[in-house]
This record gives structure tokens, sequence and C-alpha cells, in this order.
């Protein structure tokens, strides 16, 4: 008799070595919150769509932005900004399509792969948002050093004392470090909450992959 | 109390929370844990519960939707101060109808099981609960062949862990 046909045995025996919940307990438990890993990640994800949402705007209304908008004129802004929401409902959109298909019926297989692919279209808007706004803040710092002037009066300063060549690396390396460090933080921030939430599922989604190798 | 959806669900539950029970002692170990996971399926099947038809046994419907919130949906709370066994705690209570070393015996089956993997143990639920290799791959989504090796890697697994 092998190891599993033992435990069967105990198994099928005596129903009443649980504690019994009660029909009354049973009704309180259905009006309490889920906790369920499903719902994190919608919680974060409306959080993480929230917060470039705001950003977009915010940035579109400070006084830099306004100037930027004079140097580049209006109608290429006009495109800039409705790549950026084209960007973002397609993404929402692919999410909510994503999210709907995650049921808890299904076989844990799919199951996993739903809620993994939904995951991942966060990722790609993530990604692709911070890599847009870097892409967005060279320009920006590009079209400033030819246009602002306030920096081209300081520039103007050092080019008298032959250090134009000094100056603009400094202008382009400080930009340079100061974009990355953001988007670094940003992009740790992130890795943190998505390792933290996802690691079980994965390694469960590994094993059972496993298993069909 | 409740619709007449919500009165019929929990009569259903309440009548068939064994198998419920049978689940979260193979995925949890204190009694605290146990609860909580049977909170989330009791949740998680209340979720499903408009789209269950009938057409299938209410237990066939609930387990399966019992394995996907203990291996899927569940988020554990980093709490592990209980060090109580709960294995132990649900012996006791039974104790005079069995002799000690066949007590022991289950105990350490069970702990066995509990070093498994989540969807090994999936595998040893629906083992133990009589299904047949075309339901455990179904509900696995693994094919069949795959399933009868995983789990006749799993009882060496388990018999190595019990004779090291």
């Amino acid at each position: 008799m092998d190891v599993l046909d033992k435990l069967k045995n105990d198994w099928n025996k005596n129903g009443d070595r649980y504690p019994k919940i009660s029909e009354n307990e049973i009704y309180a438990m259905l009006h309490r919150r889920s906790s369920s890993i499903v719902k994190w990640i919608l919680l974060i994800s409306i959080i993480e769509f929230a917060f470039f949402l705001t950003l977009t705007f915010m940035l579109n209304d400070t006084p830099s932005a306004k100037s930027i908008v004079e140097f580049i004129g209006t109608s290429l802004n006009t495109v800039f900004g409705a790549i950026d929401m084209g960007i973002n409902l397609v993404f929402m959109y692919l999410f909510y399509v994503n999210y709907k298909k995650i049921t808890n019926t299904d076989t844990v297989k799919n199951l996993m792969s739903n809620i993994l692919k939904t995951r991942k279209i966060v990722s790609r808007y993530i990604f692709i948002k911070l890599a847009y706004t870097v892409v967005m803040s060279l320009v920006v710092l590009l079209i400033l050093y030819y246009n602002d002037p306030e920096w081209l009066a300081t520039f103007h300063n050092y080019e008298e004392h032959g250090k134009s060549v000094q100056a603009t690396l400094v202008y382009f390396i400080g930009g340079i470090i100061g974009v990355s460090l953001i988007v670094t933080v940003l992009w740790l921030f992130y890795k943190l909450i998505y390792g933290i939430l996802l690691k079980r599922l994965n390694k469960n989604y590994q094993e059972l992959k496993k298993i069909e190798i | 109390m409740g619709s007449d959806l919500e009165r019929s669900f929990v009569e259903q539950l309440q009548e068939n929370q064994n198998l419920i029970h049978k689940i979260c002692r193979l995925y949890t170990d204190s009694e605290d844990a146990h609860k909580d996971l049977f909170q989330e399926i009791t949740i998680q099947l209340w979720k499903a519960f408009p789209q269950f038809r009938g057409d299938s046994k209410f237990t066939t419907w609930a387990y399966r939707v019992g394995l996907n919130t203990a291996i899927t949906l569940y988020r554990k709370k980093s709490k592990t101060i209980n060090t109580i066994e709960f294995n132990s705690t649900i012996h006791k209570v039974n104790q005079e109808e069995y002799n000690y070393e066949e007590e022991e015996h289950i105990k350490l089956l069970y702990q066995a099981v509990h070093q498994l993997n989540d969807i090994e143990k999936a595998l040893v639920f629906m083992y133990l609960e009589d299904k047949d290799y075309g339901e455990i791959a179904e509900t696995l989504g693994i094919s069949e062949v795959n399933a009868r090796v995983k789990m006749n890697r799993i009882k060496g697994k388990l018999k190595k862990i019990l004779n090291p």
C-alpha cells in the first residue's frame, strides 16, 4: 500500500473532525472583503494608470511646458499629446478586456496565465510611458539648450571665458543624470510591487509549465 | 435574511463545507490560516455562484474554485506567530478512536504533504478525492499523461520525505 493510499483511508474517515461553520458565519463571510491577488492587481494597476494620467496633465500645465509649446509650435504639441492619450486609451482598453477574462472557475493554468497576461499589459504600459518620458525629456533638453533665454545668457557668459564646451557638457550630463535618476527610482519602485505581488503566482505557474515539458 | 440566491448558496456550502476544510487542511498549517483561506474560498465561490448552473454537482464545481483560490488567488498574510500545529489539534478531538501509533503516522503523512509545492498539493487533493486522471488533467489544464507522470513522481517524493 503506498503512502497516499494510507492517507486516503484517513481522509475519508470521520467528517466531524473539522470545525463546523454555521450558516450565520457563512452569511457574515459573504460580506467580508476579499483579499485576492486579482483585487490587488486591479487596485495597483488603476493607481498606475492614474499616476501617469495625472503626470500627463500636470506636465502640460507647468510654465516650462507652456514655453516649450511656444518653441515647438502648437500643432506638433497636439500630435505629441494625441499620441500620449492614444497610448493611455489603448492600454486601458486592453487591460479591461484581459481583466474580464479572469474567472475563478477556469482551469488552474488558464487562470494563472490570464492573470499574468493582464499584469504584463500594465508592465508594457509602464515601460512605454517611461521610455516616452525619457525621449520627451531629452527632446525638451535639446529645445531648451537652443531656445531658453536664461540658459543662453549663462552660456554666453561661459563662452566669453572660453569654456563653452565644458558648459555644454555640464548641461547635458546634468540633464541626463537627472532624467535617469527619476526613471530608475520609478522603475525600482514598480519592480518591487510587481515582484512582491506575483512571486508566488509566478512560481506556481513555472511549476505547472515544468510538468508539461 | 438575504436573497434566494444567497440562501441557496449558504445552504449548499454549509452542507458541503468539509470539502473546503479539506483543501484548507492541505494548504495551511495553522488554525488562523485555515480560517483565512476558508473565508477567501467562500468569497470566491459566492462571486462565481451566479454562473453555477447546476449541470455539475455543487462539490465538483466548488473544489475547482477552491483549488484556484488556494493556488493562485489567495494572498497569504505574512504572520507566522502561530506555532501550534493545526493537525495535532484536530487530531486530539478524536483521540479515543485512534491508537496512538497510527495517529502519529498519519500526522507524519500530513506533514510530508505540507512540504510539497502548491501544484503538487492540488494533485494530492484530487487523488485523495478519487478524481480520475482525466478530471485531474482538466482541472489543472495539463495533459492526462503528464498528470499521471507527475502523480507517480509525487508518490516517490513523499516516500523520500518519510524515509530519508
